[in-house]
């Protein structure tokens, strides 16, 4: 198929583009079910493979056998010995016994622990309640240990993201469209609001609006009537929370710009839904044309917008 | 001591309850169960209050704020122990804030060897729960091991060699399935899209759903091996928790000592800070009311941020007494400040006083001043009578009664008639009061001890911009002399005039009132 190749491991590839210039890996999704374990399970056997000592937690709560809200079975998070992972109290395994070395902040499951895996061990994952105390917890999982933190992410909790130097991966697939086209739309949708670029005064239009907080649907209308052809700022772009239509119009009509940029750096897709099931090789092409990001579906071997990966790396 | 919430608000009450607010949970329910000192706790009020007042100056004030911030971070293990005594499973978190608090523990007594404390005050120390957990700490965290079970070892290394055998047979799986079916499978179970792969699975793994797309395959291995030397590993692990629980619930009582402990030296701390910041001294008790530089502190605080100097206070008072003097002279001051001490003491905290003899008290009432908040319901005059109806049937030897210029807001004859008639009554029952007011001629017509700010020095005030409020209240700090004095007959000037020119009033007018008054309140030209 053209523009798409099967891979030695698109994992690995993938690997090594978050991990370049990052200490934490954030992995974010574009719906419920959109492949984000899937991904961060991948980018976690990969550093096991190459022996690389990970750190990882969750925005969200994962790795319950099955999803609390629709019963779907969901890939458990299975820890190699060694493995920092900050979760709540409430969910640390009883065996084997992890090695506590931390405790902070409050989450509905008990005190936030930073431990490490002695032996491997499976569990569930979850995260800290606010953005503040997400960042907090990254930040101590690198003081921790040295290897890269991996985060499975949460597309509605994205304000964790902001004020961090995190790279960001965005998993799609099947689960956020019925179509090809649909799910490739929702993907770029997804990356252009989360990509807006920095603030950049050489380039900056005579007019500059500074939007504080939220920029919601009203701020846009407002926007798109008053201040065409300015340069509008939010302080980051998860402050952005229109979408679709009005968010291109926006951004069509106006600078918009950020203070503190993100950085996507890829996406994965995953072509199975709730009865859906999308072609494997045009979903993972669509997605990379429509991002103008590499894409990768790791568990079907594939990748596009990439440059071919070497072999895989020795253990 | 007991005071309603006007009061409270008014001589302080609330301020000092805030001021000396234990910094963490210890202390709070250390203080819960405290009872304010009242008549008869005389000893006690002062053995505490002189602990206090020598700990203040021997502990440097910077290292009674580094204990308190210590304390602060104290963890709470509280519900930790509550649960080992009850003989509920414990976890490693549970072990970990153990470990935790006995650090900080250790932590506050290293600051308070440091600072030079006494030996008998040293915060506690819990050696033994150290011991217990000592093998499961390097540094601040926390890991069962093998040290706590006798199978604890052995039975880690044989999940350890059952988990390496897994992820050889779960490798060489993965390298077949990614050989043969082109998909990296990162999990047991893992999709296989039909447009991938379309053949039979191999052996190695079983079909776990399909659909006309897709397949979901799993791994099959035999996990039996791995089952067994997990659960062997929950059998010793569980027991070395039960059995370091249990040793737990038997420091039970010692454990518990150390928080009453902690609880105790919160409470000690905020009132050694409050002494040092306020210079507080050790009273003694008696049934009078006299101190010398006595300083209402939650004034003084205001006045500080406003870069305004305050003037201490000493005040002696035996039985009821009234207080005349200038209007700004500082009679309201003088009441807060006898209450203000009076409410220190029945906490327990040194008086902000040079010196003070006080007594324990079982209530203060204010009467008067701004009213209230049932004076929003009533009318002044009427919140003001409510209240002298309540401090009367209140009155005694072991209540102090503030009165703030009663009866002003009725007319002057017989507003100083009522007031007189309040005095003696309060004379009668033997209560200790202090009367603030304008009234002529009160203290001689019913039978009490007359005192009177010294007032205003002379000085003019022609010069001064009477828009600048801070600069008119700074000329007036300067030239009030805000002793208390004690008055004869006919002493009573409030000042108010030369007052009202230095806060602006137009000068002619002023001047039409001097003229009035020289002729004794007659309007007539």
């Amino acid at each position: 198929m053209p523009g798409s190749s099967i891979f030695t491991s698109p994992s690995e590839a993938l690997f090594d583009l978050a991990t370049a210039g990052a200490r934490s890996i954030v992995v974010v999704g574009t719906a419920k079910n959109a492949g984000k374990t899937t991904t961060f399970n991948a980018l976690r056997a990969v550093a096991a493979r190459r022996g690389i000592t990970v750190a990882v937690t969750s925005i969200g709560r994962d790795g319950e056998p099955s999803d609390v809200l629709d019963g779907e079975p969901k890939p458990r998070i299975r820890l190699p010995a060694g493995t920092l992972v900050a979760l709540p109290a409430g969910l640390i395994p009883r065996t084997p016994a992890l090695a506590i070395l931390d405790s902070g902040g409050a989450t509905a499951l008990g005190p936030m622990v930073f431990a490490r895996a002695m032996l491997a061990t499976t569990c569930e994952i979850g995260g800290p309640p606010t953005a503040r105390a997400m960042r907090a917890a990254i930040a101590r999982l690198c003081a921790l240990g040295d290897g890269p933190v991996l985060v499975d992410g949460a597309i509605d909790r994205v304000a964790s993201l902001a004020g961090g130097n995190d790279a960001i991966v965005v998993a799609t697939g099947a689960a956020s469209g019925a179509t090809v086209a649909a799910v490739a739309a929702a993907a770029a949708g997804t990356v252009a609001r989360l990509s807006l670029p920095g603030r950049d005064p050489s380039s900056e239009r005579e007019r500059v609006i500074t939007v504080e907080g939220a920029l919601d649907a009203r701020d846009a209308e407002d926007l798109l009537e008053h201040a065409s052809g300015a340069t509008v700022v939010v302080s980051d772009p998860t402050r952005v929370t229109v979408r679709g239509a009005l968010f291109e119009a926006l951004r069509a009509a106006v600078d918009l710009r950020c203070e503190h940029p993100l950085r996507i750096v890829a996406c994965t897709t995953s072509p199975v839904g709730r009865g859906i099931t999308l072609p494997t090789h045009a979903l993972v092409q669509a997605v990379a044309a429509s991002t103008g990001l590499p894409a990768f579906d790791v568990v079907s071997g594939l990748a596009a917008g990439a440059p071919r990966a070497s072999a895989p790396r020795p253990a | 001591m007991t005071a309603d919430l006007y009061t409270s608000e008014r001589i302080g009450l609330d301020w000092l309850r805030a001021a000396i607010a234990p910094v963490g949970a210890f202390g709070r329910r250390h203080d819960e169960a405290l009872l304010p000192y009242g008549p008869g706790d005389e000893d006690r009020a002062r053995t505490e209050i002189a602990a206090c007042r020598d700990l203040a100056d021997r502990l440097a004030a910077e290292a009674v704020e580094r204990l308190r911030r210590a304390l602060r971070a104290v963890p709470e293990p509280t519900p930790i122990v509550v649960r080992a005594r009850a003989g509920d499973p414990l976890g490693d978190v549970d072990f970990y804030e153990l470990g935790r608090f006995s650090d900080a523990l250790d932590g506050l007594a290293r600051i308070w060897d440091d600072a030079g404390g006494p030996g008998d005050g040293r915060p506690p120390v819990l050696e033994r729960l150290q011991a217990l957990l000592a093998a499961g700490r390097d540094g601040a965290g926390f890991y069962l091991g093998d040290a706590f079970g006798t199978d604890l070892r052995a039975a880690r290394a044989a999940l350890q060699e059952a988990d390496q055998d897994l992820d050889r047979r779960r490798l060489a799986v993965a390298e077949r399935v990614r050989t043969i079916l082109g998909v990296d499978p990162s999990g047991d179970e893992f999709v296989v899209m039909r447009d991938v792969f379309d053949g039979a699975l191999p052996p190695e793994l079983h079909l776990v759903r399909e659909t006309p797309a897709y397949r979901v395959a799993g791994f099959t291995l035999d996990t039996a091996d791995r089952e067994r030397a997990f659960a062997r590993v929950a059998t010793a692990e569980e027991t070395a928790r039960r059995e370091l629980a249990g040793r737990i619930a038997g420091e039970y009582d010692a454990l518990t000592a150390a928080m009453r402990a902690l609880g105790a030296l919160d409470h000690l701390l905020a009132r050694i800070a409050f002494a040092q910041r306020w210079g507080a001294c050790v009273p003694t008790f008696s049934g009078r009311l006299a101190f010398s530089d006595g300083v209402f502190a939650p004034l003084a605080g205001l006045l500080a941020q406003r870069g305004h100097r305050y003037t201490p206070i000493t005040l002696e008072l035996a039985g009821v007494a009234v207080l005349t003097g200038p209007n700004m002279g500082g009679k309201s001051a003088a009441l807060a400040t006898a209450g203000f001490l009076c409410a220190c003491v029945s906490l327990g905290v040194p008086p902000a006083a040079r010196v003070a003899e006080l007594p324990l008290l079982e209530r203060v009432i204010w009467v008067g001043g701004d009213g209230s908040a049932r004076a929003r319901l009533l009318s002044s005059y009427a919140d003001e009578i409510v209240r002298g109806r309540d401090a009367l049937a209140a009155a005694s030897a072991r209540t102090l009664v503030l009165i703030d210029e009663f009866a002003r807001t009725t007319g002057p004859r017989e507003g100083r008639a009522l007031l007189i008639a309040v005095l003696e009554a309060l004379r009668a029952r033997g209560a200790l009061a202090l009367a603030a007011t304008h009234f002529d001629g009160v203290p001689e017509a019913a039978g009490v001890a007359h005192l009177r700010i010294a007032g205003l020095s002379g000085t003019t005030f022609a010069q001064l911009d009477a828009r600048d409020l801070d600069a008119a209240l700074d000329a007036i700090n300067a030239a009030m002399d805000y002793r208390i004095v004690e008055a004869s007959a006919g002493d009573g000037a409030s000042d108010a005039l030369a007052l009202a020119e230095l806060l602006g009033l137009d000068a002619a007018v002023v001047a039409r009132a001097r003229a009035v008054y020289g002729r004794g309140g007659s309007s007539a030209p």
